[in-house]
């Protein structure tokens, strides 16, 4: 009988892929943003508004879809002037480096400022894979309740911004809005928070203002570094 | 939720390190889960029993070390032990504490019959 050293990460393989698709981003100088949230928060109608939004800030997207099925979400976007591919991962609960790699050459990076990858609706998986983005953005909607936070606490640890949707909601349902904003100062001091109603556009602008100065940011660093 | 797929990258994992020790058969593969990683051992271990039997690694045990979460407090310095990822200084109040340890996923070692 013999013991094998191995002392490797389990995701040594993603992030290993991860790191690359982080360097095809960087090349392309485009912002990535991995947005995760459970089934029904609103990524999609929080993409059609920023897509609507979009043009007169002068930034161009690309969307990456997931979902386990069909390509409704890519319709939608496409239909608020979005291009870009969905990936289907038929009962697969989470994005995965590897799947991301397999679609980057059908973008055109160069054309774009920033990437959205829609991850699929799951507060649990995606927390555990690097898809080479700049950073994860959660949202979570009023309607979910406010206890959320704490019961799924590693997605607001590894976010660098909250999205609390719905907002227009709030006057018809009990949700505790500062609790939340406290509770996530817990999980992360670092994470942002922004409050959205993506379907009537309150708080649309300081997500896009939030995203036009991390873009500019990353571009500014990128030139120092060059 | 995602056993099933941290599974499928632990075995690849492992067929790696086992080119290195051919016709030496495997008993058991040691490794490390924090508790703030997502990964429930439990689950692992049933998706690892579905996903090897009937093959070359059916009946191999897979031993999950559990590693609790710890974290140090930025503001007072003092590290403690949590149970979730809530991370508010018990001693100070301070919100500033870095995770030091219960976030790992990885194999530690393999046990092999050469």
């Amino acid at each position: 009988m013999a013991k094998v050293n191995v002392q490797e990460k389990i995701q040594s393989e993603n992030e290993r892929v991860a790191a690359a698709n982080r360097a095809a981003f960087a090349k392309a100088g485009v912002l990535v943003l991995n947005l995760v949230s459970s089934p029904g928060s609103g990524k999609t109608t929080l993409l059609e508004g920023t897509l609507d939004r979009f043009p007169a800030a002068g930034l161009r997207a690309l969307v990456i879809e997931g979902d386990v099925c069909t390509a409704r979400d890519l319709e939608r976007v496409k239909a608020h002037g979005g291009s870009g591919v969905q990936i289907n991962t038929g009962g697969g609960c989470h994005l995965s480096a590897q799947m991301v790699s397999e679609v980057l050459g059908r973008l055109d990076l160069a054309a774009a400022d920033v990437v959205f990858i829609e991850n699929v609706g799951n507060l649990i998986c995606p927390s555990t894979y690097d898809l080479g983005e700049d950073a994860k953005v959660v949202l979570l909607s009023t309607a979910e309740g406010d206890d959320k936070p704490m019961k799924y606490p590693t997605i607001f640890h590894e976010s660098t911004l909250a999205v609390l949707n719905k907002t227009d909601l709030l006057p018809y349902i009990a949700f505790d809005i500062a609790k939340v904003e406290k509770e996530i100062a817990v999980l992360n001091p670092r994470c942002e928070i922004l409050r959205v109603s993506a379907l009537r556009g309150e708080g649309m602008d300081a997500w896009i203002s939030w995203i036009a100065s991390r873009l500019a940011a990353k571009r500014q660093s990128a030139k120092r570094a060059g | 939720m995602h056993e099933l797929s941290i599974c499928q990258s632990m075995i690849r994992l492992v067929d790696g390190a086992m080119k290195a020790h051919e016709g030496a058969r495997l008993l058991r593969i040691f490794v490390d889960v924090g508790r703030g990683s997502t990964i429930e051992p439990v689950l692992l271990r049933e998706a690892f029993d579905v996903m090897v039997s009937g093959g070359p690694y059916d009946g191999v045990e897979l031993v999950v070390n559990s590693i609790p979460l710890a974290g140090r407090c930025r503001a007072c310095g003092r590290s403690f032990e949590y149970q979730e990822i809530a991370l508010g200084c018990p001693a100070c109040g301070s919100v500033s504490v870095d995770i030091e340890s219960g976030l790992e996923l990885s194999v530690r070692e393999l046990e092999i019959d050469d």
